[in-house]
């Protein structure tokens, strides 16, 4: 006890000793710069002052030419939206035989009518901010806005892809989908009634794309330090382990952490937009099956490993039609790869996923 | 040492997260889409000149009965990158997933004198696999819609796991003239309105015409003789036989027993009505229910051991189950509104019905407990459900409004979707689902 107090009093004392008079907190004085100030009189001081003011003056007459030249007439035909401010802003003398021309571009405005006014301070404001006429970024927003929404706003994406090759593919899934929807749909069947026209899922919201690059390779994080021979078997043991709760770097398969819960709703909407039960009978939408799924580097599920592993509430024949069903979903919307990061590829290899159509019952 | 012990610690918590995410990864799904599952058709090759026009035909039923029942939706021939040229060659699977179909049936029609053969297989296009195994059918020329009606049903079946419907048959009372002034007569058809044959002329009223198990025998009231008489008419040499006749009395409502040997209908003496079941083997007949009440529309249970009819014995027209062997009735329907006309689903499940409330007719189902009722259709008259063989989809008949008000036949799917008529030649009422042809 006494050793203890005497060892612990002693490293105290040392360890005190070297902070008072090791220098450890003792910074050194910082290096700092010098500039000249010069003085100088109040004549020169206004002379400096008034000259730029000249200038100024002198640069904004020019700038309200190319105002006008931004030829109104074009810009409301790339952007109906918001090209249509400057036509008003155009209300010149000179321009009156344009405007009638552009009758088109008026029933554009009444589309957006709160934007013609801002517009009009826009323009005042242009000359006094530079001489140059550039007031083209209002055009170069309005075309980019309305165009990035047609193809997010596509509904399946293995139609998309499907229908590359011909002309003829474009049209028909539209005109299919056109001439069985009426079909079903009956104003007069209380059910349909309260229900929308289709219950399919127009749209998929999927999480934007994740495509990191390459995973680092644990192997680089590994330290090495030199340490002693003793220490060697021990050191080898844990960069064992380490490897082995990092991901396996030996199997060349990146692990990376768990799949987030987003990561994870991403698939599950994925396979559900293409689980059509619609076909199924009463008895398969009351059987849930699991099924277990490999999946590929890319994300793409692995064809023939797809098997059911097991089922609930229904016979063998209607779990069969439940299975078929799930393969398709699976095989239909992973043909082009999930939206998977590449980086946890270790955690959804292997993919077990349980279809319950509890919810689809024909009641 | 310390320093040995304190990296296995360190390596352990690594591993902990790690080592939590062991197996795969497991998600649940339970919110599909129900849609039509898209499907392709092509024209069955033809293996001789004269099964072009046959092959194409073939196709063209196959294409409809599918995409009629409102679960498969056909893809134009235009759209068909590939076509299927032999009936042997292997399958484009890519060509048909371009074009997002689901399903492919592909086959070959083979003429020779009066005798078709043909042969079809159908695939899983996502899969890449065949489902069920190639079949070969036979028959006649003249009978090649049928061979189209079994093609249909075996698909159908290999990809819902229930059994079709397309071939069979319906027999309904076919309608003609103003509603003063109305004719009717029996006619039988295919369950798509195709082939119709009159089994009756229109001299007399005929009513409820009901189909025998088997299909080779029809029930049928006919006002005949001034009353209302069931008969009991052979559909193949279209003979028949009154099956009840007593004096004074009015029989009507039939239908008969799972079985086939059993008749249940009912009679009015006076202001009374009651059901009776008769033994077709011995002609003799017991009384089922006897109360003053109105008891009439008897339909077997699958099973053949209950009967569902509609009384208005609680003073309201309801439903009610019986053993067949009697026993108190128990009553199903309980809503506001009138039932009638109930019958019992070739499942066993459900029981359709037609019940009208505030001015409106609908069809409806309901469980057998009377639980989880559903009001399938809604218009001025909708009444007279028949089930399907295989308990999918109900046909009914609709009458409009007005004096040049015409019935005519639809079918809807038990789901409440996919209403749809029947097209017939004329109006029609009163349809009894057949079975499926053997």
């Amino acid at each position: 006890m006494q050793i203890g107090y005497a060892i612990s009093s002693s490293a105290h004392a040392v360890l005190i000793g070297f902070v008072l008079f090791g220098g450890v907190f003792r910074s050194e004085p910082e290096p700092f710069e010098i500039t000249e100030v010069s003085v100088i009189s109040s004549a020169d001081f206004d002379a400096l002052t008034s000259a730029p003011q000249a200038e100024t003056e002198v640069a904004l007459p020019p700038a309200l030419e190319p105002i006008d030249d931004p030829d109104v007439t074009e810009t409301p035909d790339v952007s109906p939206a918001q090209d249509t401010p400057p036509q008003a802003s155009a209300p010149d003398q000179e321009d009156v035989p344009e405007t009638p021309t552009l009758q088109p571009d008026a029933e554009v405005q009444d589309d957006a009518p709160p934007s013609i006014t801002p517009p009009e301070d826009v323009v005042a404001a242009l000359p006094e901010v530079s001489d140059r006429p550039k007031p083209k970024p209002v055009d170069h927003v309005a075309p980019e806005a309305v165009e990035t929404p047609t193809p997010e706003a596509k509904p399946d994406v293995v139609q998309q892809d499907s229908v590359t090759p011909d002309d003829v593919t474009n049209e028909t899934p539209e005109v299919e989908q056109e001439e069985t929807a009426p079909e079903e749909a009956a104003s007069e069947i209380v059910t349909e009634a309260e229900e929308p026209a289709s219950s399919v899922m127009t749209s998929s919201v999927r999480p934007p794309s994740r495509r990191p690059s390459p995973p680092k390779e644990v192997a680089e994080t590994k330290p090495a330090p030199q340490e002693d021979k003793p220490d060697a078997p021990a050191k080898d043991d844990v960069n064992d382990a380490l490897q082995q709760a990092l991901g396996g770097a030996s199997e060349d398969i990146p692990v990376g952490p768990p799949l987030s819960a987003g990561e994870k709703d991403g698939l599950r909407v994925a396979v559900q937009n293409c689980w059509n039960v619609g076909s199924l009978s009463t008895d398969a939408l009351r059987t849930t099956v699991i099924v277990a799924v490999s999946m590929a580097k890319d994300a793409k599920p692995v064809g023939s490993s797809v098997r059911m592993l097991s089922y609930e509430g229904g016979s063998a024949a209607s779990a069969k039609q439940a299975f078929e069903a799930a393969r398709r979903a699976i095989m239909r919307c992973g043909a082009k790869g999930f939206d998977l990061p590449v980086e946890k590829y270790g955690q959804w290899k292997e993919i077990e996923m349980t279809f319950n159509p509890e919810r689809m019952r024909i009641r | 040492m310390i320093l040995r012990v304190l990296m296995y610690v360190m390596a352990l918590m690594l591993s902990l997260p790690a080592m939590a995410q062991q197996g795969p990864l497991r998600i649940e799904l339970t919110e599909g889409v129900i849609e039509p599952l898209p499907f392709a058709t092509p024209d069955f090759i033809p293996e001789t000149p004269q099964s072009a026009e046959i092959g194409q035909q073939l196709s063209r039923v196959i294409a409809a009965n599918l995409a009629g029942t409102g679960l498969f939706r056909e893809i134009p021939a235009a759209a068909y990158i590939s076509q299927v040229t032999d009936f042997a060659a292997p399958v484009q699977y890519a060509d048909w997933k371009a074009v997002n179909a689901q399903a492919l049936v592909t086959g070959s029609v083979r003429v020779q004198g009066e005798q078709v053969t043909v042969k079809f297989r159908l695939y899983d296009v996502f899969s890449g696999a065949e489902m069920g195994q190639g079949l070969q059918l036979a028959g006649t020329v003249s009978g090649w819609r049928r061979i189209a009606h079994k093609v249909s049903d075996a698909v159908y079946a290999r990809i819902t796991g229930e059994g079709g419907y397309f071939d069979s048959r319906v027999v309904y009372v076919s309608e003609s003239g103003a509603k003063d002034q109305r004719r009717r007569r029996l006619a039988i058809m295919d369950y798509d309105g195709a082939n119709v044959q009159y089994l009756t002329d229109s001299a007399s009223i005929v009513l409820a015409p009901r189909f025998s198990p088997t299909g080779d025998r029809v029930l049928y009231t006919s006002y005949e003789t001034g009353f209302p008489r069931i008969y009991l008419l052979d559909v193949g040499s279209v003979q028949r036989r009154v099956l009840e006749e007593q004096d004074g009395t009015m029989s009507f409502a039939p239908r008969f027993s799972p079985d086939g040997q059993t008749v249940v209908y009912s009679i009015s003496e006076g202001s009374n009505t009651d059901i009776y079941a008769m033994s077709l083997g011995n002609g003799q007949s017991r009384r089922l229910t006897n109360t003053p009440a109105i008891e009439t529309a008897p339909s077997f249970s699958p099973d053949g051991s209950q009967i569902v009819f509609e009384s208005d014995r609680s003073g309201s027209q309801q439903l009610y189950i019986m053993p067949i062997g009697g026993g108190e009735p128990r009553r199903i329907s309980f809503d506001k509104g009138r039932y009638g006309t109930p019958v019992w689903s070739p499942r066993g499940d459900l029981v359709a019905f037609t019940k009208q409330t505030n001015g409106r007719f609908h069809i409806g189902v309901m469980r057998t407990d009377g639980s989880e009722e559903r009001l399938l259709t809604a218009s001025f008259l909708d009444e007279s459900p028949t089930w399907a063989p295989n308990g999918r989809v109900i046909m009914f008949n609709r009458e409009t409004q007005g004096a040049s008000g015409q019935s005519s036949l639809y079918s809807v799917d038990i789901s409440g979707r996919n209403l749809r008529p029947v097209r017939t030649p004329e109006g029609a009422s009163d349809a009894s689902w057949g079975p499926l042809q053997n």
